[in-house]
């Protein structure tokens, strides 16, 4: 280094230089104009000294003195202090005393970089959904502070403890969003929630959204090694759960997991008070108006979820807000949602349908009423006792509901809509459901992790379009049906691959390049890996998974057809058929079912049924086997990756 | 040659010439007390081994526009120095012009080689010993009793004039000032640096009885010359391309780059060639300066014109006499 210097020497008499001259100045009485040359010389060393009177004070040579100071002064020196009075305003415009500057306020974490990095869209597309207007400014917090402001008397949600007003919801979320920022959470960090359909899960995930966090859900029946590789996978830095589940022991089992997860910091159980290494949830309620440093903004991702894994692992799925909220918010049109809207979901909040419901519902002002736990009676109780407007279920609540007779013992002629979802929905049952609701009007929705509520019937859609398709596509989405083969676009009526673009898909996957290579046509079309046919209106009905079907000596055909038929077998529970390889053919059919008693059922008998209804032989089951528990997903699809395995 | 010359009438000629020029104040500091109290080397006689008189001259801050507007652009046209020091050049040309004594305006820069923020001569430390000006606790910033804030700018010159005393009175800390003090502990500057780089004490005898200035982090928020090396290690240091990218072109960064090129004569807003071919501009009555000076020509003819007539009326009347 230059003139003699070492780092020891800028180590040792940086701070004194730095100190003693004139970039530190100390000033005494008024010497100078007093001409008090007495005091100006004893206090010489405070008011500032050249390099030369520094080098003569602590022995150095003034050119060594200069290149220390500069090193020292470079250590203390920030490129960017003039922003201060920018955002001071000065005079009476004067803001905060306290200023940071804008790489302290906006910092991020590490992780949530790479969750960040993963949102990754096709710009020529982003550049239609807001010239289009699918894609603005909107955040969950700024629905609620609006809805809060306008509207702070209405009812934002009815749960088994009583109801709750939208001023009341928007005061629990802002005293939660000051106890998750004071544990030092930041931007984009991903808090991850196990937690049921309840008001703690309501406040918590507008809560972390508030503050620019990321939620990401875990399923309730998800035990440890899901949770574990779930909570790794997202590198959640905190983690909000029940303290136990029924017979799991929800928070020691992830405390256990802590040593295994670097990133996660915080362990915050619902109630008052917490064991040792976690923290209460209502210890987090701090009063007071939140300071956000960093606020969400729309093009911010604010959920991760994941896929049920019906093939492999489960994908991480980063959704951002303008992802989310532009589809609920034109949703609600189409399913003419208003403010006096009751709306309950049986669909649990971890899962996408569950929470685009809660969005509708939330955008529209109305009120959401949380069902805690599904089960056929309590639905029935709630739907009675809250006369819920709108129903957002699964077919499997209709069957379970129709088949209880509960929907003959409770009123429900509240119910002017119903939204079904998540599985393939009978025809017999959704014409069933609509003739115990007189008057009421149904719809079916069809849609992924990967892309939200994509297509559905509308509200004043023609009688028979529900009970036979999922509708059309949603405002600013668009589907197609394209050739397995060459990828080309099929006419109407035709089977197909199913493809989705528009402005509620997801912007790929979180840390799987492998899966974002398949996933997503040049042109920006998402490939579901649904089978279907689209009508001449547009309308989509759901067929069956391309990665269900069998290819029988190069002949393939979709098995769903073949499952709905043999599940009407009174013998048989559940049912699935899945390719299993063959020397000759190369794959054939096997038949997995479930018993719904005792008694077994041969594939003979199961293929009788087939003849019975004119099957085409190559199309039957070659095998069979029974099992005593289908593998399923938290949302009741078979995971037929896991049968295949084991087959 | 330096010609004999009373040095009350130099000084007050001195004092015409710069207020004419827009200086509000004028005085001299006295250069024995100016090189007593300078450090080694930074006194006047280090830049002009002869000179006998330290000549400042102040002019006034801000335009009351300047003081209302927000921060931002207040930091753009609060200052005024470039007024002082044209008014100080023009005050050096002035006396070696008028009395034939060498005389140079004081260039208003920083000193690398003496250290940090030392500058080659205080134009502060000349005013206050000229009496124009007194030390304020904002960070000894000059304030004038009845100019408030100003800027100054100095003259050396061989001519021996006679100097001024420093100001009786400093007028800084105000009474308004003093009593916010004792109520909060500190003076209104104090509360409004926005980077808290002021403190200090008042007396019992209600004036200053400490000052602290941390001019480092002063400079560092309003000095933008600081910041280029800095930019330049940080772009070298940067781990990845956005955040090289921002380190260069971030914008808080760019207002160096901007000002850069001015200082380099790039264009700025325009090529002008739109401006060739706008037939307001063009076409504008008063826009072009030869038709503006086309009614001043044809006055200047008339004048001459007449001037003429006069002279061959008198030409005339003389031959007839």
């Amino acid at each position: 280094m230059a003139y003699g210097v070492t780092q020891q020497m800028i180590d040792t008499f940086g701070e004194i230089v730095f100190k003693l001259s004139l970039n530190k100045q100390t000033r005494r009485g008024d010497a100078v104009r007093e001409l008090d040359f007495d005091i100006l010389e004893a206090n010489r060393d405070e008011t500032g000294l050249t390099d030369e009177e520094i080098a003569e004070r602590i022995g150095l040579l003034p050119e060594q003195v200069g290149v220390v100071r500069v090193f020292t002064e470079r250590k203390y020196h920030k490129i960017d202090q003039h922003r201060r009075i920018y955002h001071l305003g000065g005079g009476k415009r004067w803001k905060k005393e306290t200023y940071r500057s804008p790489a302290e306020r906006l910092r991020f974490n590490e992780e949530a970089m790479m969750l960040r990095e993963a949102i990754n869209f096709k710009p020529e597309l982003v550049a239609r959904y807001i010239d289009d207007g699918y894609w603005i400014n909107e955040t969950l917090n700024g629905w609620l502070t609006d809805h809060a402001q306008n509207t702070p008397d209405a009812i934002a949600i009815i749960h088994p403890g009583g109801e709750v007003t939208y001023q009341e919801l928007k005061n629990r979320v802002d005293q939660l969003t000051n106890g998750l920022l004071s544990l030092g959470l930041l931007k984009s960090d991903v808090v991850a929630v196990q937690l049921p359909n309840t008001l703690d899960f309501v406040v918590s995930y507008l809560a972390i959204t508030a503050f620019g966090g990321v939620m990401q859900t875990i399923h309730m029946p998800y035990r440890d090694a899901d949770i574990e590789f779930l909570l790794g996978h997202a590198q959640a830095r905190a983690v909000i759960c029940l303290p136990a589940f029924k017979e799991f022991q929800t928070a020691e089992v992830i405390l256990s997991m802590k040593d295994n997860l670097n990133s996660l910091k915080h362990i915050i159980t619902v109630g008052d008070s917490a064991s040792e290494d976690c923290q209460s949830l209502q210890s987090l309620m701090i009063e007071g108006t939140p300071e956000i440093d960093n606020p969400p903004v729309g093009s911010d991702p604010f959920l991760l979820l994941y896929t049920s894994g019906t093939t492999s692992n489960p994908k991480g799925v980063p959704l951002t807000y303008q992802n989310m909220m532009s589809n609920a918010r034109v949703s609600v049109d189409e399913f003419k949602m208003t403010p006096a809207d009751c709306n309950l979901s049986a669909a649990p909040f971890s899962h996408l349908y569950g929470l685009f419901n809660f969005h509708v519902a939330l955008n529209a002002g109305a009120t959401n009423v949380l069902l805690p736990a599904f089960t056929p009676p309590d639905l029935a109780k709630m739907v009675e006792a809250t006369k819920a407007t709108t129903l957002f279920l699964g077919p499997a609540h209709a069957t379970a509901m129709i088949n209880a007779g509960l929907m003959d013992t409770h009123d429900f002629s509240s119910v002017r809509f119903s939204v079904f979802s998540g599985a393939a929905c009978p025809q017999p049952m959704m014409k069933t459901y609509r003739d115990k609701i007189p008057g009421t009007r149904i719809s079916q929705l069809w849609g992924m992790t990967e892309t939200a509520g994509a297509t559905y019937c509308r509200f004043d859609d023609a009688e028979d379009i529900p009970v036979r398709s999922a509708g059309r596509a949603s405002p600013g989405d668009e589907v197609r049906v394209v050739s397995p083969e060459d990828g080309e676009p099929l006419p109407a009526n035709t089977e197909g691959d199913l493809q989705v673009r528009g402005c509620s898909v997801f912007p790929g996957y979180l840390n799987n390049e492998e899966a974002n290579a398949d996933a997503f046509t040049e042109d920006g079309w998402f490939r579901t890996g649904d089978i279907a046919i689209i009508d001449g209106d547009g309308n989509i009905t759901i067929t069956g998974r391309t990665k269900d079907v069998i290819n029988r000596g190069g002949v393939k055909f979709n098995p769903a057809d073949i499952e709905d038929l043999l599940v009407q077998h009174p013998k048989v529970e559940m049912v699935a058929i899945v390719p299993v390889p063959d020397s000759a053919l190369g794959e054939k059919a096997c038949c997995v079912v479930t018993l719904l008693g005792e008694v077994a059922v041969t594939l003979e008998e199961l293929c009788i049924l087939l003849d019975e209804h004119k099957i085409a032989k190559n199309k039957w089951p070659e095998r069979l086997e029974i099992i005593d528990e289908m593998p399923l997903t938290p949302t009741r699809k078979v995971i037929k990756g896991r049968l295949m395995d084991q087959l | 040659m330096a010609e004999e010359f009373d040095p009350a009438e130099v000084k007050q000629a001195c004092e015409r010439y710069v207020k004419k020029k827009g200086a509000l104040t004028f005085g001299l500091a006295n250069l024995e007390t100016l090189e007593r109290i300078s450090p080694l080397g930074c006194g006047p006689s280090a830049m002009l081994p002869k000179v006998k008189s330290v000549l400042c001259v102040g002019v006034g801050g801000g335009t009351r526009g300047a003081w209302s507007a927000d921060a931002k652009t207040l930091a753009y046209i609060g200052d005024t120095e470039t007024m002082a020091y044209r008014v100080a050049y023009g005050l050096a040309f002035f006396l070696e012009a008028k009395f034939g004594y060498r005389s140079i305006f004081v260039p208003p820069d920083m000193d690398p080689e003496k250290g940090a923020r030392v500058p080659l001569q205080s134009m502060k430390l000349h005013a206050e010993i000229a009496g124009i000006g007194a030390r304020s606790m904002a960070g000894d910033i000059l304030l004038h009793p009845e100019y408030g804030m100003m800027y100054y700018a100095s003259v050396f010159t061989e001519m021996e004039l006679l100097p001024d005393e420093p100001m009786a009175e400093n007028p800084c800390p105000h009474s308004s000032c003093v009593k916010l003090y004792h109520q909060s502990g500190q003076t209104p500057c104090m509360r409004f640096c926005p980077v808290e780089c002021l403190s200090g004490s008042i007396g019992d005898d209600d004036k200053v009885a400490e000052m602290n200035y941390n001019a480092h982090a002063c400079a560092e928020m309003s000095q933008q010359y600081e910041a280029i090396p800095g930019v330049l290690l940080d772009t070298l240091d940067a781990k990845d391309p956005i955040e090289r990218g921002m380190a260069l072109h971030g914008p808080e960064n760019q207002v160096i780059w901007y000002k850069l090129a001015i200082g380099a004569g790039e264009l700025l807003a325009l090529c002008y060639e739109c401006m060739r071919v706008c037939p307001i501009t063009q076409t504008a009555p008063l826009g072009n300066p030869i038709a503006r000076g086309a009614g001043m020509r044809q006055k200047i003819a008339e004048a001459e014109a007449a001037a003429k007539a006069e002279h061959a009326v008198e030409q005339a009347a003389e031959k007839g006499d």
